[in-house]
């Protein structure tokens, strides 16, 4: 890949063309806040605009999403400006309306001098409780997991992950990437008994021969092997025990 | 004729036409627009082929009937227009073609009460070229909207289509794509981006397969431009996308349209199929050893679909949702191959740009914006429908000139231009220049070209409001600003209106604004900001009242306005009682009456019923 040099914050670095700005921050020690970004991900991003920064190419300047922007040559960034502060203030400010009881996005937006919300909050709607609607979980599910069980439905204010009809989904593994991606912790994933309760469906766990912890969903080995070919006899035992 | 091997073949064809058509036929044409046909036009066609046949033995008058697209002027249709008379009749009902065959076709005179009537001379205009609507048109994109029959390809032919294709692939692709940079065209979808510079950029990357496509999504509710083009003149579209294709090397175009334009769609399929008869579309077009075809594609009708990468994944089959577009689409666009998309008026131009030359085109319009535009017309205007004229006329001309004025002499307020996500103009701008760069530095847009005309009665608020409640229900809720920021914005709006309005929700609608303008990913956020920003702009004074004295000065906002009766005017007639919905208005006949004010639901009937203006708002 073609390497090239990019300024951030005044500093310049080397970076493999089309790289997203975010990376290239981070590998560099410079913060820039993400929630709907999973560098595991490539789907992922674009949307919760936390990590929205300065971009000035070709004597124009923009404000784009570090997480998806490529960088270029000639490209320079700046993160911590008045502008990026202010418009982060003000997504910031309307994620924290949008779930107030979230603590990740209470945390981010205070972090920013946000404490207050002026504008309506959103609440009761137990299912988008603390889901900013960031499509992280569907693009995991589909690209990561290759399983397309849920989706984003509906539109505006109103959108959200789902499973079709909002039923149990004939597809879904219970592998519960989703609810370990979401950046808000918004997907409920709950265990009692060795049973699994995810997406309004339930998975029967199965149990480490060696320690008797109930660990992977008996659906979730069922796909790893027909997808793999894998020896059943593998998921015998939890990942602590295997070797 | 079959399949046309050569440019040769193409200009004997037509020729061969020519020889075979008669122009000096009487014609009679019916307008078979979506509009008229809504009102009745068919029926109107089926008087007039019965009249001729029944006729036709015993008098000598020939008329061809020629199905045609639209006319621009759809609320006065059914429109028909007589030729070689020049007249145009409006509003023809079945009843009305005996009379007319009589007069008109044979005797060559006007039916008076059908043709136009100036609102405010009350002069007759007979002559089609003579009504104000259409005497400050000038029509390219529109060119053979009305005129020909959008289902004939002979007919496009025979009126010089596929001309501009035959000098284009003559020439070199790059020059082509000088001659469209040196015309000036900027894109007709709202952005305005030179299509010389698109194309360019599209030819210079490196790839084995390119795409060109059509956006015939037209979402903004108020505009039908595009459809218009699309059902009246096909071929103009499509002949467009083969030169396009041509200058940057594409085998395969998209035709992307909304299910809910299906005559659009018959028209189109038609004229594919035509086009690939005559070896105009498919391998080795016109003998040349160029190839090309289009597919055309349809889509759910989302506002947010017509938007470029939004439409791209929908014609990929996925949902139709916009993604940055860091990367340009000339470089990745559909199946991340380079692909150029243009707008469907903007195609309509191509042919006449390569027909006539860059110099021709640049020559009309402003230094910025060059050639012409198709706006439609509509709201508190005396004409409305599509007008197609030269970019820089003011907006004065326009409404005065073109429009015939405000409806009902009532005071003109401001202009609407660009689509839901536009701006409001208010009056005192009324000279500027209609042109991208002019609408944009005031706040507007250019948009989809819809231009809404408003008068005194409107509330700016109210409007904004209107606005952003369309934008609110349109947002795709990709992105935070747009999604959680919108409804915001249309709650402070809500409160301003029934009176909850305070001081600092100005301020606070100013940054929800800005964050739209800066943050939000796609096109629709970006520039939903404008009917709030454009109206906090120039009609400032109308929030104040709101906030601060709790007033609607038009007299729109239900929960600041009361209505009462004015005892000097009313002259105790019952009319407003016997109307009144609440029986809220009492006293005796001959005497003042009184409105009830905490029982009135202000639905304004009273107001509307009253022969002596005696009801009053305030
Ligand atoms: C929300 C939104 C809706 C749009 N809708 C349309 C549309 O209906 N038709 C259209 O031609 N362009 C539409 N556009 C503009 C397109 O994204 C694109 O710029 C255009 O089709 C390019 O063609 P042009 O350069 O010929 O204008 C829309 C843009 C946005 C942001
Ligand atoms: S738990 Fe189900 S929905 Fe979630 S990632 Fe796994 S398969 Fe997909
Ligand atoms: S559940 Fe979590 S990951 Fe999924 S959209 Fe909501 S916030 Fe994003
Ligand atoms: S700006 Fe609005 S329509 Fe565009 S991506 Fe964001 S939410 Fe969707
Ligand atoms: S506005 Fe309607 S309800 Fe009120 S007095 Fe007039 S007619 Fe009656
Ligand atoms: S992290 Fe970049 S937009 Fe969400």
């Amino acid at each position: 890949m073609e390497k090239i040099s990019v300024v951030i914050d005044g500093r310049t670095f080397e970076a493999e063309k089309d790289t997203c700005v975010l990376e290239v921050a981070r590998r560099n020690g410079i913060y820039i806040p993400s929630l709907c970004y999973n560098s595991e991900v490539t789907s992922s991003g674009g949307s919760c605009r936390v990590c929205l920064v300065e971009a000035h190419q070709g004597g124009r300047m923009r404000l784009v999403t570090s997480c998806n922007y490529p960088v270029r040559k000639g490209l320079e960034v700046k993160t911590d400006t008045p502008l990026v502060h202010r418009i982060r203030r003000g997504v910031l400010e309307l994620l924290l309306a949008r779930v107030p009881d979230s603590e990740v996005i209470r945390e981010m937006a205070a972090a920013e001098g946000v404490t207050e919300v002026r504008f309506r909050k959103d609440e009761g709607e137990n299912e988008r409780y603390k889901c900013i609607a960031c499509a992280l979980c569907v693009n995991v599910c589909a690209e990561v997991v290759g399983v397309h069980a849920i989706a984003m439905v509906e539109r505006g204010a109103d959108k959200k992950p789902a499973t079709p009809y909002n039923k149990p989904s004939d597809v879904c593994i219970g592998c519960g990437a989703c609810a370990y991606a979401c950046p808000t912790g918004a997907i409920e994933l709950k265990e009692k008994d060795g049973v699994r309760r995810i997406w309004h469906k339930d998975f029967k766990m199965v149990r480490c021969s060696v320690c008797g912890t109930p660990y992977i969903p008996e659906a979730q080995v069922d796909w790893i092997v027909s997808k793999t070919g894998k020896d059943r006899s593998f998921f015998d035992k939890c990942p602590d025990h295997r070797f | 004729m079959g399949v046309i091997n050569s440019i040769e073949q193409l200009e004997e064809y037509r020729r061969e036409l020519a020889a075979t058509a008669k122009p000096d036929l009487p014609t009679v044409l019916v307008c078979f627009g979506t509009g008229c046909q809504a009102n009745g036009s068919r029926l109107v066609a089926n008087a007039f082929m019965e009249i001729i046949k029944e006729q036709g033995l015993q008098v000598d008058v020939n008329i061809g009937i020629k199905t045609t697209g639209c006319h621009g002027y759809c609320e006065n249709g059914p429109l028909v227009a007589l030729r070689p008379q020049d007249i145009l009749y409006l509003k023809v009902k079945p009843e009305d073609v005996p009379e007319i065959v009589e007069e008109s076709v044979k005797g060559g005179r006007i039916v008076e009460r059908l043709v136009y009537r100036d609102k405010v001379t009350d002069e007759i205009v007979p002559r089609y070229s003579e009504i104000p609507f259409y005497k400050h048109q000038l029509r390219i994109a529109l060119r053979h909207i009305g005129t020909i029959d959008p289902t004939s390809i002979d007919d496009y032919i025979l009126a010089g289509g596929y001309a501009g294709l035959a000098k284009a692939l003559r020439m070199e692709p790059e020059d082509i794509i000088s001659e469209v940079e040196r015309s000036g065209l900027r894109g007709r979808g709202g952005a305005g981006f030179p299509t010389g510079t698109k194309w360019r950029s599209c030819a210079a990357v490196d790839s084995d397969v390119r795409y060109v496509m059509c956006n015939g999504d037209e979402g903004d509710p108020g505009a039908f431009m595009d459809r218009s083009i699309m059902e009246g003149d096909p071929h103009a579209v499509i002949e467009g996308m083969i030169i396009g294709a041509y200058a940057v090397g594409s085998r395969q175009g998209y035709i992307y349209v909304r299910d809910e334009y299906p005559l659009a769609i018959r028209n189109l399929t038609t004229a594919i199929e035509a086009a690939r008869e005559k070896g105009l579309l498919g391998e080795n077009i016109l003998g040349t050893g160029f190839s090309f075809d289009i597919k055309i594609s349809r889509g759910g009708g989302a506002f947010v679909c017509g938007e470029s990468s939004a439409l791209m994944r929908s014609v990929e089959g996925n949902v139709g949702e916009p993604r940055a577009k860091y990367i340009r689409s000339v470089e990745r666009g559909l199946y991340n191959k380079p692909t150029v998309l243009n707008n469907v008026e903007t195609w309509a131009n191509v042919p006449e740009i390569i027909l006539k030359g860059a110099e021709w085109y640049a020559s009309m319009g402003t230094e910025g914006s060059k050639g012409t535009k198709v706006f439609s017309l509509v709201g508190k205007v005396n004409n409305t429908g599509l007008v197609e004229v030269p970019m820089g006329i003011s907006i004065r001309e326009l409404v005065e000139n073109i429009g015939g004025g405000v409806l009902g002499g009532k005071k003109f307020k401001a202009v609407q231009t660009g689509g839901p996500s536009g701006g409001c103009i208010p009056e005192r701008l009324a000279d500027l220049p209609i042109d991208f760069d002019s609408l944009t530095e005031a706040g507007s847009m250019m948009g989809s070209g819809g231009i809404i005309v408003m008068d005194e009665d409107t509330c700016m608020v109210d409007v904004a409001k209107y606005f952003t409640g369309f934008l609110v229900e349109e947002s795709c809720g990709k992105c935070t600003p747009c999604r959680d920021g919108l409804p915001r914005i249309y709650d402070l709006l809500t409160e301003v209106t029934e009176g909850r309005g305070r001081e600092e929700h100005l301020d606070m609608l100013e940054e929800l604004c800005d964050l739209l303008t800066w943050g939000a990913l796609c096109g629709l956020g970006t520039s939903a900001a404008n009917p709030v920003l454009s109206t906090v702009k120039y009609f400032r004074d109308e929030y104040e009242a709101h906030i601060r004295d709790k007033k609607c000065p038009a007299g729109v906002c239900k929960a600041l306005i009361t209505y009462s009766i004015d005892p000097e005017a009313c002259t105790g007639c019952r009319l407003c009682a016997k109307n009144c919905p609440q029986n809220c208005i009492t006293g005796k006949r001959k005497e003042a009456h009184v409105i009830d004010t905490s029982k009135c639901i202000k639905c304004g009937v009273c107001k509307d019923v009253c022969a002596f203006d005696a009801v009053r708002i305030s």
